[in-house]
């Protein structure tokens, strides 16, 4: 589908090419987008498990997957993706409102002042990125679609809707560059061994899938994490005497 | 106990399915309270101007513990909210609602902890839905004794705080799963506690949580933990935040199972444990030294926690 937002950063091919050329430009897109190499600094936070390491919650292999798992499932799937589901659709029918809606509402489900301010930092990083690439919308052309100071998550899917990446997609890129972020952490930090990392992967790659299916099921109601103990571990790790990461 | 208000003939009317026992059973009760804050004589003070209720929720007649201030108001207007039956069972619905008008000083708790039955053989859920909203400049702290569930019991429990400009707010929930002591612990049931908070009808914070014991969640560790206890206080309306923050990890024991954040102007403070006393000695340590900071006022400890 052809919007004007996606014709603001992919002229060339939305006017010339043809449709596998646009599929493959946004995959290539999605990639740019979740890659370690994205400069917004993503791997200064480690979402409050470097506090549970601090707490010997999680101590090695077993339990750091016991913990991404249950983050995935009752953080990213009740959370993030599906607010990233929404404000993607809602770019896609130039709804400003909604958009600062559900921005509003991520900042509020935001448990600590590091988990709020990960999401306000990365936000922030993005746009300049995406002003120094000349990729953010004109503001005269779609005037209060952005709101002032948004979070990551709503940038995320700007750019995902900017390129033509299917919403799934956009989940599980989302989701992936989590999962990659949260293991580089443990590498550093744990330590866990990169071979150890990719058996999580190996474990996790189908709860991606199914984490994503339940972002895309789930009614507005039944959104909202279920993560105390993540929550307690994140206010913890601001007095955490020797940290490497910002949250 | 006093009722303030004759009730109307359609209040009074109980709803028909109230001694119903299958899967329609609905027992609502519902109390709506009202302070407003009036020139008197003596100094300004704050007056309970409503207490609405429908079935089992009454206030005591409000009194006045604290000193008036330096510019002669009167302190906080104490509340205590009665509940006679104790706690709820399938199918109880429960509706409270405090509005603290401009200006005016409220203090709500109650006499004893409410009890969470277990679900009868329908497993039908009961409600508990508090409302809160401060005008400008009032203020409202919402001290309830802690909520003990019983194994089995399945419900919801939400609280809205709807505040506008300069208003200011404290309050918490504890929570308690199972009977203390571990002898009888909540191996089944499903409980959702729900949190809304806004400012001038923006949302500032909203938490839920789903207790249920049969769900990983529960003992892992990114979640409950095994905790059998839980506490949340919140507090809105700070001068200075990161203040308050280093005074609360100054004076209180640190632990591992509460820890103190800021974010989006509210304060959070929460506990993960299985010592109901413990979350309670915390929540009350942590009031006794936000109080001034929030309202320029030393906390006045009710009376009714110490019988």
């Amino acid at each position: 589908m052809t919007t004007i937002m996606t014709m603001c950063t992919e002229p060339q091919v939305m006017a010339t090419g043809t449709a596998s050329q646009g599929d493959d430009l946004a995959l290539l897109g999605l990639m740019q987008l979740v890659s370690p190499a994205l400069p917004i600094g993503a791997f200064a936070w480690s979402q409050g498990l470097e506090s549970a390491f601090e707490l010997d919650w999680v101590n090695d292999e077993a339990s750091l997957h016991a913990w991404l798992a249950g983050v995935l499932d009752d953080g990213l799937s009740r959370c993030e993706l599906p607010v990233l589901a929404r404000q993607q659709a809602a770019f896609m029918a130039h709804d400003g409102e909604a958009v600062a809606y559900w921005d509003a509402w991520l900042a509020a489900s935001r448990e600590t002042r590091e988990l709020a301010e990960e999401d306000r930092r990365l936000g922030a990083a993005l746009k300049r990125l995406l002003a120094n690439l000349e990729l953010l919308p004109d503001a005269s052309a779609l005037p209060g679609l952005l709101p002032e100071q948004l979070g990551y998550v709503t940038l995320f899917a700007w750019l995902a809707q900017a390129r033509a990446v299917p919403t799934r997609q956009t989940l599980l890129g989302f989701a992936w560059a989590w999962l990659e972020n949260q293991l580089a952490v443990a590498c550093k930090a744990l330590p866990l061994g990169h071979t150890a990392a990719q058996r999580i992967i190996e474990r996790l790659r189908p709860e991606l899938v199914v984490a994503v299916d339940h972002a895309l099921s789930r009614d507005d109601h039944e959104l909202g994490p279920l993560l105390p103990g993540l929550a307690l571990a994140s206010a913890q790790h601001e007095t955490q005497y020797s940290r490497l990461f910002r949250s | 106990m006093t009722v303030f208000e004759p009730l109307s003939p359609q209040k009074a009317c109980p709803l028909a399915s109230g001694h119903r026992f299958d899967g329609e059973r609905r027992w609502a009760a519902s109390i709506d309270l009202g302070f407003t804050r009036r020139d008197e004589p003596a100094g300004p003070v704050t007056r309970l101007t409503r207490a609405r209720h429908q079935g089992p929720l009454r206030v005591q007649r409000p009194f006045y513990p604290e000193p008036r201030d330096a510019g002669g108001e009167a302190g906080s207007c104490h509340v205590y909210l009665l509940h006679p039956p104790g706690g709820l069972v399938s199918g109880d619905a429960l509706s409270i609602g405090v509005q603290v008008g401009q200006g005016a000083r409220a203090l709500v708790t109650t006499p004893a902890a409410n009890k969470l039955y277990r679900a009868d053989s329908h497993g039908v859920a009961w409600t508990q839905h508090t409302s809160l909203s401060v005008a400008a400049g009032g203020e409202l702290e919402w001290l309830p004794q802690e909520t003990i569930a019983f194994d089995g019991s399945r419900g919801v429990q939400s609280t809205e705080i709807a505040l506008e400009k300069e208003a200011r707010c404290l309050g918490w929930e504890v929570l308690a799963l199972g009977r203390p002591a571990g002898e009888l612990p909540f191996v089944s049931g499903h409980l959702e506690q729900r949190f809304a908070l806004t400012r001038d009808g923006r949302p500032l914070w909203h938490e839920r949580q789903l207790l249920d014991p049969t769900h990983t969640r529960f003992s892992g560790r990114w979640g409950q933990g095994g905790a059998s206890v839980q506490a949340t206080l919140w507090a809105v309306g700070l001068d200075d935040e990161p203040a308050a923050v280093d005074v609360l990890r100054e004076v209180v024991p640190s632990s591992p199972r509460w820890a103190v954040t800021v974010r989006q102007g509210v304060l959070l403070l929460r506990y993960l444990g299985d010592e109901r006393n413990e979350a309670w000695a915390i929540c009350q340590a942590a009031w006794a030294q936000l109080r001034p900071l929030l309202l320029g006022r030393e906390a006045c400890v009710p009376r009714i926690w110490m019988t």
